[in-house]
């Protein structure tokens, strides 16, 4: 998938990626890798400073552990990021019904005027 | 597990071009791509040169982290608020003559190099293309802004309490733009472990 139709979804993504719990970079990696079938594939520049970005605005909270004998920095949704990843599911899906509407012509809901 | 030379090459090269702590875990998930490659049955050199292919450029890695900045945003909103603030403080200044105040010489010396210093060391955080040096910059930048709210705010408060609109309205510009950059530094330093 090419990476500037992912502009404006990556943190969506890396939020649903850790919704169903704690997560390093590189399994995030994996997840939206896996979770797409492949088609999102995106690169170690694009995910560690997202999750830094996401961390500084308090929408995942990151937290060291010893894993294996290798120090992993894992990454959890807080609260805000719940809120903030269901707020993007909404918008997301009105964004997609209002936009499939234009592109397959389909009738476009009337508006109370 | 053992990592190959290329691998911990590329983990020499983020150690020296980000924080330690930050290397570390970009250099984590390289070894993990690492030791995934390996598990599929490649060797160990085919597995190096698969998992540095999906790392990408170290130094696109670096840049990507610098655009990230915390304080390379904090450092880019006080430049562009900076005019605003500082004209307001210059219109009420020169309103009320404040070079006939009786500020200490020293501390008339020091103001003007500390505005100067300040401004440069955002404008490096801006425009600096190393991790470490723009953090430094940017850091030391924000609590120059900082300490010069603080010092303009206290002088105000001392010589000119009468409170003329213009210096309630710098005042609490100042205020506002000193309570931002002290709780947006805490959460930056906090995250960095400092």
């Amino acid at each position: 998938m090419k990476a500037e139709l992912l502009k404006g979804h990556l943190d969506a993504l890396i939020l649903a990626a850790l919704e169903r719990g704690p997560l390093h970079g590189y399994a995030v990696m994996e997840t939206l890798r896996e979770s797409s079938g492949g088609q999102l594939d995106l690169p170690t520049g694009t995910i560690y400073p997202a999750l830094h970005r996401l961390e500084a605005a308090g929408l995942i909270a990151g937290s060291w552990s010893l894993v294996g004998g290798r120090r992993r920095r894992c990454y959890l949704l807080t609260q805000a990021g719940r809120k903030a990843l269901s707020g993007r599911r909404a918008d997301w899906r009105e964004f997609a019904r209002v936009i499939s509407g234009v592109l397959e012509g389909s009738p476009w809901p009337a508006t109370a005027s | 597990m053992a990592s190959h030379r290329l691998v911990a090459h590329c983990r020499q090269d983020l150690l020296q071009r980000l924080p330690v702590e930050v290397a570390e875990e970009v250099a984590d998930g390289l070894d993990d791509s690492y030791e995934e490659y390996l598990s599929r049955g490649l060797t160990p050199d085919q597995a190096a040169t698969a998992a540095l292919a999906e790392f990408g450029d170290p130094g696109q890695i670096v840049d990507a982290f610098r655009r990230a900045s915390p304080v390379r945003r904090l450092a880019r909103m006080l430049v562009l608020t900076g005019p605003l603030v500082g004209g307001w403080w210059a219109a009420a200044l020169i309103s009320s003559r404040a070079w006939d105040w009786s500020i200490p010489l020293s501390a008339r010396l020091v103001a003007g190099p500390l505005v100067a210093a300040s401004v440069a060391l955002l404008m490096t955080a801006l425009l600096s293309r190393r991790y470490q040096a723009l953090q430094r910059a940017g850091i030391a930048g924000c609590l120059g802004v900082a300490a010069l709210d603080a010092a303009v705010i206290t002088t105000v408060m001392v010589l000119a309490p009468d409170g003329r609109w213009l210096f309630i309205v710098a005042a609490c510009l100042s205020a506002v733009r000193l309570t931002f950059v002290a709780r947006s530094l805490r959460r930056i330093l906090v995250q960095a472990g400092m």
